[in-house]
């Protein structure tokens, strides 16, 4: 006869807990581990330059009379209007920084996962898809947003600061609404475009190269298109020409491509459509083998 | 009464290749043992009911619950996948913490619950090093300690054991052993025979996608037992203990190799061969350089059960 065992049931009658915020380790685990790459704060701390450039650039549009006999005249130039801030977003210098920060701290995010089968930890937990990618996503619209949305705040604020009066802001209501949209954009964007090229290899060496290159090779291939051809439709092979004529529009600033706009905006939503449809695809917990 | 783990019909297929083939199931609490070769499943099973996988048809229910897009079971379950699974450039206590956060525990309950963790599977001196420097087995250790650290109900694992030194397995079949003694449930995979009957003698048996058996340990020993063992052995002198055993009514069948040092015996009483192996080779000071059982391994009661 069999023996008789007492089963230790405990019957479970708990509620099952949700976090509030169910991305947020993620992204935490993200940011902190950027930091420990060894040159990423030297790459991440040269990408607020511009923005003392631009501060000094308002203290001296706001001192015009102090700087007189330094700049001969040229001082004039300076005037800090809507497309003082567009300049400061899009010039090529921040947008190659950003490129190099996402380089160090986004490549990562999935390849690493994937190398270190760490995606079945993690769907193991109370964790949707959703959560997992916005989490990653967030890594990167933290670093974005810190290079451009903060810097671009602290401007504005200095620049009344400076001016010592509301002016600016009556003169020009809308243009806090475009520095969100831009930078906003600019981190949607650069979020889609690396988590797209992470999570195509386990190799994040490869993964960071790849995030350069294209960014480079997309400049590059707009010039020979455009010594080829003669069309500033070539402009929407670049990533870089893309944000500009988008930052222009954002700014209601004349594009600096004679390409309606929105082509560019639609090259830019290809770019994320594509990203997250691959994202839907690969991410899973368990690796398929067949 | 409710099973924990229920699977109706579950199966899994990988294009043409048959992952896991209708496989009904009902896991009480209490330890269970999933046993089979490598490639026989387990772990496309382990995957489809920690929700990591979708079947194709079939469904897994935890407690009653579907497990499959239902995330919030998750903070009942505790998994440890077979492979490696972690950033390597985090500490063993950051990977702890980093992970208790998912529950929504705070900074100081998340803290306090991965000291616990890396206590009970002894890793506390070595918590503040880089999971890179971390030796295989360290490795299983941690990889055990973020299953338990939210202290589960459920709990899935898979090949715990394997990277184990012997001490190492010692303890980790002793924590398991205590998690059900909790009244947790504990389903345990191995395609080693002796580490599941240390933890459990309830089993189920997988082959080839489907299970081939499932109860009590005991019954695949008997099965072991009334199977005809090979033993094969090595020595100078292996004529003479054939001629030992000639007149032994448990040998079945003896063949010499060619190099007249082998010599492979099919007996149906490997204890008593062995035992009686013992006495002749000390009696008549007979060298033996090698001895083998090459079908005391799973494969082959696996084989012999599907009557191969």
């Amino acid at each position: 006869m069999a023996t008789i065992r007492e089963k230790g049931y405990y019957h479970w009658d708990g509620r099952l807990e949700e976090r509030r915020f169910p991305w947020w380790p993620i992204t935490r685990t993200g940011i902190q581990l950027a930091f420990r790459k060894k040159w990423f704060k030297f790459v991440f701390a040269f990408g607020f330059s511009p923005a003392v450039v631009f501060l000094v650039l308002i203290y001296i549009s706001e001192r015009l009379e102090d700087f007189k006999s330094m700049f001969g005249g040229k001082e004039r130039l300076i005037t800090v209007n809507p497309k003082f801030f567009m300049d400061f977003l899009t010039n090529g210098f921040l947008v190659f920084i950003i490129v190099m920060v996402l380089v160090f701290a986004g490549a990562g995010l999935i390849a690493d996962d994937l190398k270190h089968n760490s995606l079945q930890i993690y769907f193991a937990r109370p964790l949707r898809k959703k959560d997992y990618l916005l989490g990653k996503m967030a890594v990167i619209f933290f670093f974005v947003l810190i290079l451009t949305f903060v810097p671009a705040l602290v401007l504005y604020v200095f620049k009344l600061v400076f001016a010592g009066s509301f002016r600016f802001v009556l003169e020009y209501p809308w243009l806090l609404l475009s520095i969100v949209g831009f930078a906003a954009l600019m981190a949607v964007f650069f979020a889609f475009y690396t988590l797209l090229l992470s999570c195509l290899s386990k190799n994040s060496r490869y993964v960071m190269i790849i995030v350069f290159m294209i960014y480079l090779f997309s400049q590059v291939f707009y010039g020979i298109m455009q010594s080829i051809f003669r069309t500033p439709y070539m402009a929407l092979f670049s990533i870089y020409e893309n944000l500009l004529q988008a930052g222009a529009f954002l700014f209601a600033q004349k594009p600096p491509h004679a390409v309606p706009v929105v082509w560019s905006f639609l090259v830019l939503a290809a770019v994320c459509a594509t990203s997250a449809l691959v994202l839907t695809k690969k991410i899973r917990a368990t690796e398929v083998i067949r | 009464m409710t099973p924990v783990i229920e699977t109706k019909n579950l199966s899994k297929w990988y294009g043409n290749v048959l992952g896991l083939s209708d496989v009904s199931l009902e896991i009480e609490s209490g330890i269970t043992g999933l046993l089979g070769p490598n490639g026989a499943g387990k772990s496309t099973f382990m995957k489809l009911i920690t929700g990591q996988m979708k079947p194709n048809i079939g469904a897994v229910t935890i407690r009653g619950k579907r497990v499959w897009n239902d995330y919030r079971l998750f903070s009942r379950v505790g998994f440890c996948p077979e492979p490696d699974a972690f950033y390597e450039d985090v500490t063993g206590w950051e990977f702890l913490t980093g992970l208790l956060r998912f529950y929504g525990f705070t900074r100081a309950e998340a803290a306090d619950r991965a000291t616990r963790a890396l206590a009970i599977v002894e890793l506390s001196a070595d918590k503040d090093r880089k999971v890179r420097s971390y030796s295989r087995g360290m490795r299983q250790r941690v990889k055990f300690a973020q299953a338990i650290a939210h202290d589960p109900d459920v709990m899935i694992l898979d090949e715990p054991f394997s990277g184990l030194d012997p001490l190492g397995k010692r303890r980790l079949i002793k924590l398991v052993k205590d998690f059900e003694s909790e009244g947790r449930t504990v389903l345990v995979s191995s395609h080693v025979l002796p580490e599941i009957e240390a933890v459990t003698s309830r089993i189920i048996m997988i082959h080839q996608g489907k299970i081939l058996a499932q109860g009590d340990i005991h019954m695949v020993r008997d099965l072991i037992e009334s199977h005809p063992h090979m033993i094969s052995l090595r020595s100078p002198a292996a004529r003479a203990v054939a001629a030992a055993f000639v007149d032994d009514a448990s040998v079945l069948k003896m063949t010499f190799g060619t190099d007249g040092r082998s010599l492979v015996v099919e007996t149906h009483n490997r204890d008593a061969f062995f035992s009686r192996l013992q006495a002749v080779v000390v009696e008549k000071g007979i060298e033996v350089d090698e001895i083998d059982s090459p079908d005391d391994n799973l494969q082959a009661v696996f084989d012999y059960l599907v009557g191969k």
